[in-house]
């Protein structure tokens, strides 16, 4: 029987081919965003790690005053950690950019090459990747490094500069700016003795624990290395791989495009199996006289249930393959890491074929389909076959309203609205859905939109200067402070807070702090990330140090540049066991003549600002993708669903014309009802999304630290209802369409 | 007797709404008899032919058919019940829109494992040069034939016929009456049909007339009528 039911699927699917054409590109449009947003991600987390690994990517990094002695280094060889020299120069090349060189690593952060091959010969160079696109340099090209020209021989990349920052403190990668080269050891030597660089050579080593030493004991030994007899350490910065923010920070990036990925596909594949639902529910109240005459002749529902699931199943499965396919492909997932190749230097990954992912893309919308409609088709076919004849239609509760004195337009209209209310409530679900995904687009905007207007606002500073060595008395004209930055863990991500130390007349923060260790103010974008408010405990963790720092929260201060508590800075040196006088951080309104070798990192309000525009750059495709998918998906939703209001009424239509209504009338009559229907869905279904999604959000950006600010303008609002009735609009001659294909015959044969 | 029903009883509603439909129906017909059940409208002709098919559950009293009690019988063993023994016409054709003619056929040809020989049916009934086309394509006549191809492709004991000229002009309706007399007389088939049309009763074995829920009148044709000379339809 299968076999004959079966020759009427091809039919159905051939008679309501734009119908089924419509839903599919919708699954495969879902399947494709969700595959590319989410496999993308795993490439880029999955194979930055492995191409670290295998490049040995370091530990952790320290600097020193002056370079190991080979005491030193026998020394760190026996306690079996592995220590390699990773010095550099840095070089003004012709365009004013500047180039890092340092000789070839072989031990670790070994350099990867995407073209060419690593310097063996004299006069090479190996140059980092993001740094030759921005200037357009291939291998064989020629660079001036000081007094030599270099011949290009590789291009590549190395895992201690994922994220090429020239500073650790710097705030922005700008590859036009900053690159990576790579010498042979000898071209090195050379180089640092024609001495033609910016600076004096710095002393920095990678290393690698091999699982003999801690970070902390590491530290501790090189904390014993001494420039002199009077004990003075040697040791200037120690950085461990997991604080250094050149290190896996594409990942970091894209964990955000993973999981709104997650997100938006759940939503997706629950919207597209009830609209599946809607049009097998539509199918089989049409033919409910058939299915209640082959109950009555011996037909099983459960062989019924297969027919009606066949389609669904069938079109959600070939979608969600083609889907998935597409998502894969260069176009999808390629795309989608094209915005991590144009921002971080991380070597070209082969695409990574998740088996969840795969699963999630091919089975997941057929398992939905499936699921969903054998909840409904269940229910529906469960009637008795009598009732299926008969057409019987449950008393429907509530839709016995008295209307009054309305006029017959308003009336039939209202009435109209009442006998298709379940349709209109899967318009409202259908947009609601589509508003969940915009949300996440539109979320995205206005975070990175506050994130650049509120660190424009609050930053009042003109420059910060952050010390390795302050000098004894404070810069003319600077305001010092002392920062310390501790740890605080929120939804699974231990995220960094910088307990600042400031006079209570500071005049870069309006933050009014008081003498005392017990309470703290706390910024705006610490409170909202981590949900705190005034009298809350704040628990922050030195992690080196192995200590937890309890404090109160005293009040909020509004600055949501950073995430920063503030203390009284005498009470903040007692607490760390600083001298009175203690100060590593300068603020200031100028520029402050300080010595760039006590200098840690100056930055000044206007990189600030650059470094706030990043975020709208990497998340901008992400939130144009997703917007113009969920209005398509609104649309297509939408279209559907009023097509399916039309057919409902496809006998009454028909009437209606046979006792002369035209088509203006019959238009007024049946679809301009439907604008109050999509109107009030809106304006419900507006603040319901944005309300959802400011819940689920926290979870999404767990991994940011960046103020929670969510706000939406008034016209944001506006926009989208205006948006949603535009589409309306968009969809109406696509329904009259179909009103105008309704025959007055049709009331007629379906009579007969 | 192939079919025996025993004071059957139905009502449905509850309180001011409370209607017995069926009042202690008692009726039997012997097997291969063809029998019309008259009445007017709400006298609970179609009800008892629903309790006869399993569609419908009798609040009280018996129903076997060819010795088998159906009453009691839950959903599942009701719809093998149907699918081992009955044949369904409606007034409405139902058909499956988007199947042909053969294939309508064909969907209860597979419910049955003696089912009758497909082309022979379609031969009998006059839809040999029809089978390939659509319900849309057929005229009511033609498609209350496949309705009854359909129905009869089981092979059924029992043939339960629900106003099956009821939207038929005349003419049609002889054709079809003629045609089930054909069918009772080749495969034997036991006939129940509901109608309102007063000359139907001339053709058939035997004639139960309801009024109120009651039998009014049962009795044997001494002498029938052919179909084919059936007046006033």
């Amino acid at each position: 029987m299968q076999k004959i039911l079966r020759k009427r699927i091809l039919r159905d699917f051939k008679e309501n081919l734009a119908r089924y054409l419509a839903l599919g590109l919708l699954i495969v449009l879902g399947m494709y965003i969700v595959v590319s947003l989410i496999a993308a991600a795993d490439t880029i987390i999955v194979r930055s790690a492995d191409a670290a690994a295998k490049q040995y990517v370091e530990d952790g990094q320290f600097e020193l005053f002056a370079p190991l002695s080979s005491a030193e280094l026998k020394e760190l060889k026996e306690k079996g950690v592995t220590v390699e020299a990773h010095f550099y120069l840095d070089y003004e090349i012709g365009d004013d950019s500047v180039l890092r060189v340092s000789a070839i690593r072989e031990k670790i952060d070994r350099a990867q090459a995407d073209l060419g091959e690593l310097p063996g010969e004299k006069g090479e160079v190996f140059l980092e990747k993001r740094y030759c696109e921005e200037h357009d340099i291939s291998v064989g090209d020629q660079v001036a490094i000081g007094a030599h020209s270099f011949t290009v021989c590789g291009i590549g990349t190395v895992p201690d500069y994922e994220a090429p920052y020239r500073n650790l403190s710097d705030s922005t990668v700008d590859s036009g700016q900053f690159g990576i080269g790579f010498v042979s050891v000898t071209d090195y030597e050379e180089l640092k003795k024609e001495a033609q660089s910016l600076q004096a050579e710095k002393y920095v080593y990678a290393y690698l624990l091999n699982g003999k030493l801690t970070d902390k004991e590491l530290k501790e030994t090189l904390k014993g290395f001494c420039l002199s007899a009077d004990g003075l350490s040697k040791l200037t910065q120690f950085l461990v791989a997991k604080d250094n923010i050149r290190i896996g920070a594409a990942t970091d990036d894209v964990i955000i495009n993973k999981m709104a990925g997650l997100f938006a596909g759940v939503l997706l594949i629950v919207l597209l199996a009830y609209v599946i639902s809607v049009f097998v529910v539509h199918t089989i109240e049409k033919e409910s006289e058939v299915i209640g005459t082959l109950y009555a002749l011996g037909v099983k529902r459960r062989e019924l249930l297969a027919h009606y699931l066949f389609l669904p199943v069938v079109i959600a499965f070939v979608s969600g393959i083609i889907g998935t396919m597409i998502g894969y492909s260069s176009f999808g997932i390629r795309t989608q890491m094209q915005d991590v190749y144009n921002y971080f230097s991380v070597p070209e990954f082969a695409a990574l074929y998740e088996p969840y992912l795969l699963i999630y893309g091919i089975l997941m919308p057929p398992a939905a389909a499936a699921l969903t409609n054998l909840f409904v088709i269940r229910r529906k076919l469960k009637k008795p076959a009598l009732s299926l004849i008969r057409r019987e239609q449950k008393a429907a509760k509530g839709r016995e309203i008295k209307l009054g004195k309305l006029g017959f337009v308003r009336t039939f209209q209202i009435r109209q609205f009442l006998r298709e209310m379940r349709t209109a409530f899967t318009i409202f679900f259908g947009m609601l859905f589509s508003l969940l995904v915009c949300m996440i687009s539109l979320n995205c905007y206005v975070l990175c939109e506050h994130v650049r207007e509120d660190t424009v606002a609050d930053t009042k500073y003109e420059y910060m200067y952050t010390y390795k060595y302050p000098e004894e008395a404070v810069p003319e004209g600077g305001e010092e402070a002392y920062g310390v930055t501790l740890k605080r863990e929120v939804l699974g991500y231990n995220l960094d807070v910088t307990l600042l130390g400031i006079h209570e007349d500071n005049p870069y923060f309006d933050a009014s702090v008081s003498e005392g260790q017990t309470f703290v103010l706390i910024s705006e974008a610490l409170a909202s990330k981590f949900g705190l408010k005034a009298g809350d405990d704040l628990v922050l963790e030195d992690e080196e140090n192995d200590r937890s720092y309890a404090f109160i929260v005293d009040g909020i201060v509004p600055y949501s540049a950073g995430i920063f508590a503030f203390m009284e800075i005498d009470s903040m040196r007692e607490l760390m066991g600083e001298n009175e006088d203690y100060y590593n951080i300068v603020f200031a309104g100028h520029v402050l003549d300080i010595d760039s070798g006590r200098l840690y990192a100056s930055s000044s309000k206007g990189e600030v600002e650059k470094s706030a525009d990043v975020f709208m750059e990497l998340m901008w495709p992400m939130i144009i993708m997703l917007s113009i998918a969920s209005a398509l998906l609104f649309l297509v939703v939408m279209y559907l669903m009023l097509k399916v209001m039309v057919d409902r009424s496809a006998l009454s239509i028909s009437m209606m014309k046979v006792f002369g209504y035209r088509k203006r009338e019959i238009r007024k009559l049946y679809l301009n009802g439907n604008l109050m229907v999509v109107a009030v869905s809106a304006l419900v279904g507006i603040p319901l999304a944005k309300v959802i999604m400011d819940a689920l959000y926290p979870y999404m950006v767990s991994n940011v630290a960046v103020n929670l600010n969510l706000a939406f303008s008034w016209w944001m609002y506006v926009g989208l209802f205006v948006l949603i009735i535009v589409l309306y609009f968009l969809s109406m001659p696509f329904l009259m369409q179909k009103v105008n294909r309704i025959l007055p015959i049709e009331v007629l044969k379906n009579r007969e | 007797m192939y079919l025996e029903v025993n004071n059957v009883k139905k009502s449905y509603g509850e309180g001011g709404s409370f209607m017995e439909v069926l009042k202690g129906i008692s009726v039997s017909v012997e097997k291969g008899d063809m029998c019309v059940i008259q009445g007017t409208s709400g006298s609970g002709k179609s009800t008892l032919l629903n309790c006869i098919g399993g569609l419908d559950l009798a609040d009280s009293g018996s129903i076997k058919v060819d010795g088998k009690e159906i009453c009691g019988l839950s959903q599942e063993k009701l719809s093998d019940y149907r699918r081992e023994n009955l044949g369904f016409i409606f007034q409405f054709y139902n058909l499956v829109p988007n199947l042909t003619v053969k294939e309508n056929i064909q969907v209860c040809e597979y419910l049955s494992p003696h089912p009758l020989h497909l082309f022979e049916l379609l031969e009998t009934l006059g839809l040999t040069e029809h089978q390939n086309k659509f319900p849309s394509q057929l005229s009511g006549g033609q498609q209350q034939r496949c309705a009854i191809a359909r129905a009869l492709i089981k092979n059924p004991k029992l043939l339960l016929c629900d106003e099956p000229t009821g939207a038929l002009d005349s003419g049609t309706s002889r054709d079809i009456l003629v045609l089930l007399e054909e069918v009772n007389r080749k495969y034997g088939t036991t006939m129940l049909i509901v109608t309102h049309n007063n000359s139907i009763k001339n053709m058939v074995d035997q004639v139960i007339f309801l009024k109120d829920g009651q039998i009014k009148n049962n009795h044997r044709n001494v002498k029938k009528v052919p179909a084919a000379e059936l007046e006033d339809l």
